[in-house]
């Protein structure tokens, strides 16, 4: 967890050392899904292609960036008794809002995303920010911790959703990219990438890759 | 402040549901037209699929598409009883003979390159939720030219598979007339090809989605019938 923030003062400045951290962890040495394995239902769902991965991934880093806003203006009135619910209430308001704007200018998606966009709430990443960033740092801070953590999300799973849509369909981003000669030469497409199991194998090489690359052992 | 007074709990919650409802309610409200736009759009993409105009996945701009619509494709309300053409929206005319509006549907007309293809509404009860669709038949009235499945509250993966072209694809050139009524049939299983009236009238089951497929069956069979009038005065 990245609470080790320093206390921020009238002279910090805007984006200094601990702003870096807050925005950089995320993104590798404490990657929601790759290290904290957080996120992993939605992962495993949503990655069918590169397109839906990328909508979900911003609908995710809204969603984080709303809610780590919000509850981090709150932090010092909310009652310690309800905080959980309120968390959930924001989380579901900033899912809710997503949704709404998502079914008005791109249906499609929408359609395509159906209940997975409504399941963000139940994503433990975003409560699990609030409880463990936003509810102890400032509003700065806790935007750029949401938005962080979002996209060590999304980037994770736009690279399963690229995999999986150029092996398991031949295409990236509805456009095909694997020639035809290949498929006359007796290249089939693999249907395991179409499934949530081509979905699991992949994001567990990408662990596995990651740790290796860090050097991360579990303790 | 004591925040864990009951008072002050009591009121940061209340505080708390009035305001998020206040401003999803704001949102709502200021994207309701554009929704609503949207979904006309699908249903309009939906029509044109069934009909065989446009393929799953078009790259078109909508403008394109809407053009495309407005010029290839005619839709009109009908009073399902007489078969005849009515004036105005179906919710309207039911309105004005005090009729149920489920009497008046609206089909729609296509000309496509091979010739003109009809396109009726059919709708009904799936497990969860009711299915809408449209299915499109060949000049003949009796062969199915597609179908598409366009709203639904069914399982994702069981159910939900009614919207999957793969499956839908099954229905193309199958025929409605059968000698025991009228209508294709979704069997519970796979379709064998080996017997004749299967083959023209059967498709095959949505696996682990079998109260869905009788639904689909059920439904197409009766929103057809309640058209038969329309389509043998046409």
């Amino acid at each position: 967890m990245t609470s080790t923030a320093t206390p921020e003062t009238e002279t910090a400045p805007l984006f200094g050392d601990a702003e870096k951290r807050v925005v950089l962890d995320p993104l590798w040495d404490n990657n929601p899904i790759a290290t904290q394995m957080l996120g992993i239902c939605s992962a495993l769902a949503v990655t069918t292609g590169l397109q839906v991965s990328i909508v979900m991934g911003i609908s995710v880093i809204c969603v984080m960036a709303m809610a780590n806003v919000v509850i981090s203006l709150l932090r010092n009135l909310i009652p310690s008794k309800i905080r959980i619910i309120v968390q959930l209430v924001v989380v579901s308001g900033a899912v809710i809002i997503v949704d709404q704007v998502l079914r008005a200018y791109a249906f499609d998606l929408a359609k395509q995303l159906g209940v997975f966009i409504s399941l963000i709430i139940t994503n433990c990443i975003v409560m699990g920010r609030l409880e463990a960033f936003a509810m102890g740092n400032g509003p700065w801070r806790s935007l750029l911790d949401g938005i962080a953590n979002g996209l060590g999300y999304a980037w994770i799973i736009c690279v399963v959703g690229a995999v999986r849509e150029v092996l398991g369909a031949g295409k990236l981003m509805g456009v095909q990219v694997i020639p035809d000669s290949l498929y006359e030469a007796g290249y089939v497409n693999n249907g395991l990438m179409v499934l949530a199991p081509g979905a699991f194998l992949l994001l567990g090489v990408i662990v596995w890759v990651q740790r290796a690359i860090m050097g991360k052992v579990e303790e | 402040m004591n925040t864990n007074s009951n008072t002050y709990v009591m009121g940061f919650a209340v505080a708390m549901c009035v305001t998020v409802s206040a401003v999803l309610a704001t949102l709502a409200s200021a994207l309701k037209e554009t929704q609503e736009a949207a979904a006309e759009f699908d249903r309009q993409k939906n029509v044109m699929m069934a009909a065989g105009l446009i393929q799953q996945g078009d790259t078109r701009s909508r403008e394109e598409l809407e053009e495309l619509f407005s010029k290839r494709v005619k839709e009109v309300t009908v009073d399902t009883e007489t078969g005849a053409e009515v004036q105005g929206t179906a919710a309207e005319v039911a309105q004005k003979r005090k009729d149920s509006p489920l009497r008046y549907r609206v089909v729609g007309a296509a000309e496509t390159d091979s010739g003109e293809v009809t396109i009726l509404p059919v709708s009904g009860k799936g497990l969860w939720s009711t299915i809408y669709g449209y299915i499109a038949l060949e000049q003949d009235k009796a062969t199915v030219r597609g179908i598409t499945f366009y709203k639904h509250g069914e399982t994702p993966g069981l159910g939900g598979e009614v919207e999957n072209p793969q499956w839908t694809s099954q229905w193309v050139g199958k025929s409605i007339r059968r000698d025991d009524g009228i209508g294709v049939i979704v069997k519970k299983g796979k379709v064998d090809p080996g017997v004749v009236r299967e083959k023209k009238h059967y498709v095959d089951g949505l696996a682990g989605a079998t109260i869905t497929s009788n639904g689909v069956t059920k439904f197409v069979e009766r929103d057809l019938r309640s058209f038969e009038a329309y389509l043998s005065k046409n």
